[in-house]
């Protein structure tokens, strides 16, 4: 943590997201589930913030809501000096362009019928960046920094491998000059000798372009690689926060624990260190929240007051976030 | 001791529009009761057509054996016939697959699923087979298994799905478990929940696991031998740590080195992780004199490309199958 602490690219604030879920008769009183519940958090610009945690737990809806691809409930979204969120026509257009996606899976989320040059093309035609003359020599720009050769841009997406089709999608992505990227399981759907190509390119691209990752994985070693900071979720809360040293070898909250011990290494020295932390049963049913902490019912560590009131997020002195009641207030953790 | 399971020089042919691809290519080992055997590599590298064949379900007309033995308890399954497959499977081996939403019939419960296993292999009644199903969610550690048992898939979670396929594959205490990347579709905490059971299962019934995997980090945690797989043939062989710890193959270095994994103590540090460059061949190049791998391999020459290499061996039954492999 440095003194002069730049203004942060992007600043969520209580981002909260709701789906109305059908339930009961006619007259019964409209349910929601809250997938994205109140959570806060900043990047810096230039770096990347890993979001983690199970399925289920909020990590892509949060995606999407920030993007502006599902509408969030209440909360803001500061880009820079823009409130995301408020932003209409125009000016929303305008501002789509700074804010760029990357899915999972690149077999689905390529347009068949266009070839990869168009698939490339598209959002700088309907976001209007640059001059319409300048455009094929960008999409030449973009085909180079991707790693793909110039004569594949006539190709259709179904004569690419998947690795190639990421590096596509990785190219749509890049093609209005965004700063911030949302990278949302950009490698789970790939090979594991591929990951690694598509790994590297990222790294590499976030330097040359100066680019601001939010960085959405399940797969801890792969965030452990990629990330600054990381957040891990917990039924659409935020449990903890921290930079990623802090994180990987000094987890507070019990869940970032379970969830670190669960992950099988090939290192013989963290296999040996490692104590399997169990966490069994599933999460709580979303539509019907505990009143206490969401994680109460699985945690080694719960008691009474756990399963009373919900723990808020403390800022430790250390840079650490936790939402946690046994974790104390110099920063020790209860497992 | 005999080995429960030995393989000897297994050629698997598929035939293609482009002709006949030997998906195995000269596969040999070995499986001893209670142990546990990964076989690893990306898609494509024939993990799964091995399963397949150890379990006689190869693709009818496209998929045989041309030559080799599949010795279980010295009962040759290639020369066997259907229907004494039919008795060895479930029976004697088992699989579970890796998608856990698809492989569970929708229209049933979880109890009629397993007690058909039951009825059908074991001809328990329909009451025996149905107080059996119950103990059996049970030693999957599905809770409350007496009301979960008249569930239907849809009202469980993606883990206890996999938990109910277990389950079925255990029904009759086979004594081999073929399992195909089975925690792939699920979440971390789940996947070590299922590896704690398959381990403690092996344990205590003697059951030998086949785990099929890409995942190093999982090989790591639960098997005692891997083989690593590539186009068909066994690129590298060996104990687990010791492979892990001194690969002899570029491919398997590849695979280790091209994943970031979560170490003891991290640090600042975070080298380029190694790109295999390329992809995996397709069928038409499977059957080549040469070492299939040479074009994604930085070492490979020019005999790597002229002509395939043989197995080395090495200390502790580790072999490779490089002509670079002394040298690595």
């Amino acid at each position: 943590m440095t003194d002069k602490k730049p203004r942060p690219l992007l600043k969520v604030e209580n981002l909260t997201v709701r789906f109305p879920v059908k339930r009961g008769g006619l007259f019964s009183k409209k349910a929601y589930l809250y997938a994205v519940d109140d959570i806060s958090f900043e990047v810096a610009r230039g770096e990347t913030l890993a979001i983690v945690g199970e399925s289920g737990s909020g990590k892509s809806t949060a995606a999407l809501a920030i993007a502006r691809l599902v509408e969030a409930h209440s909360g803001s979204v500061m880009l820079g000096d823009d409130d995301f969120l408020s932003l209409k026509d125009e000016a929303l257009r305008q501002a789509r362009a700074q804010v760029q996606f990357i899915f999972q899976d690149p077999y689905a989320s390529l347009n068949p019928r266009l070839r990869a040059e168009a698939v490339v093309r598209e959002p700088l035609d309907s976001l209007g960046t640059g001059n319409p003359n300048d455009r094929q020599a960008t999409i030449d720009e973009l085909f180079k920094a991707v790693g793909l050769r110039p004569e594949q841009q006539r190709l259709f997406p179904h004569q690419f491998s998947g690795g190639q089709r990421q590096r596509i999608g990785v190219a749509r992505a890049l093609a209005t000059r965004p700063e911030l990227i949302i990278c949302d399981e950009p490698v789970s759907a790939l090979d594991v000798a591929v990951q690694a190509q598509i790994l590297n390119l990222l790294r590499k691209l976030q330097k040359d372009f100066d680019l601001t990752y939010l960085f959405i994985s399940h797969d801890l070693g792969v965030v452990q690689h990629m990330c600054d900071s990381v957040a891990v979720m917990y039924m659409g809360k935020i449990v903890e926060h921290a930079d990623r040293l802090s994180l990987f070898n000094n987890p507070l909250h019990p869940y970032t624990k379970a969830l670190l011990s669960a992950v099988p290494s090939v290192d013989k020295k963290r296999r040996l260190e490692t104590k399997r932390i169990l966490i069994p049963g599933d999460p709580p049913d979303p539509l019907s929240p505990p009143k206490g902490c969401r994680f109460a019912n699985r945690c080694p560590a719960a008691q009474e007051q756990c399963t009373q009131s919900q723990p808020l997020l403390r800022h430790m002195k250390t840079g650490h976030s936790v939402a946690c009641h046994r974790v104390s207030d110099d920063g020790v953790a209860p497992l | 001791m005999t080995p429960l399971l030995q393989v000897d020089n297994l050629r698997i042919e598929l035939t293609t529009r482009d002709g006949v691809a030997p998906v195995i290519d000269d596969l040999s080992l070995q499986l001893n009761a209670g142990e546990t055997l990964s076989f690893v590599g990306e898609s494509g590298c024939g993990k799964s057509m091995t399963a397949l064949a150890l379990m006689g379900l190869l693709p009818e007309g496209v998929g045989r054996v041309a030559s080799g033995k599949i010795l279980f308890d010295g009962e040759d399954l290639t020369q066997a016939s259907d229907a004494r497959l039919r008795e060895i499977r479930g029976n004697e081996i088992s699989m579970i697959f890796q998608e856990p939403m698809t492989s569970l019939n929708p229209v049933y419960t979880i109890g009629e699923q397993i007690a058909e296993v039951l009825r059908r292999h074991q001809n328990l009644s329909k009451k025996a087979a149905w107080n059996k199903a119950i103990e059996l969610l049970d030693a999957v550690r599905i809770p409350n298994p007496s009301a979960r048992v008249s569930d239907y898939p849809h009202q469980m979670s993606g883990g206890q799905r996999q938990l109910v396929m277990i389950a079925i594959a255990l029904a009759c205490e086979p004594k081999i478990l073929i399992a195909d990347e089975p925690t792939t579709a699920l979440d971390v905490t789940v996947q070590a929940q299922i590896f704690d059971l398959l381990r403690d299962l092996g344990r205590e019934f003697g059951t030998a696991i086949i785990l099929i995997t890409h995942d190093m980090g999982a090989v790591a945690d639960m098997a005692e031998r891997m083989i690593v797989m590539y186009a068909g043939r066994k690129a590298e062989a060996g104990p687990v740590e010791q492979v892990i710890e001194h690969p002899r193959h570029p491919y398997t270095k590849g695979l280790i080195s091209c994943v970031p994994h979560l170490i003891a103590t991290l640090t600042e540090e975070r080298p380029e992780l190694t790109e295999v460059a390329g992809i995996v061949p397709s069928l038409r190049d499977f059957g080549r004199d040469q070492c299939l791998f040479a074009s994604r391999c930085d070492r490979a020459d020019q005999q790597c490309k002229s002509s395939r290499p043989p197995e080395i061996e090495f200390d502790d039954g580790q072999s490779s199958a490089c002509w670079h492999a002394e040298q690595l």
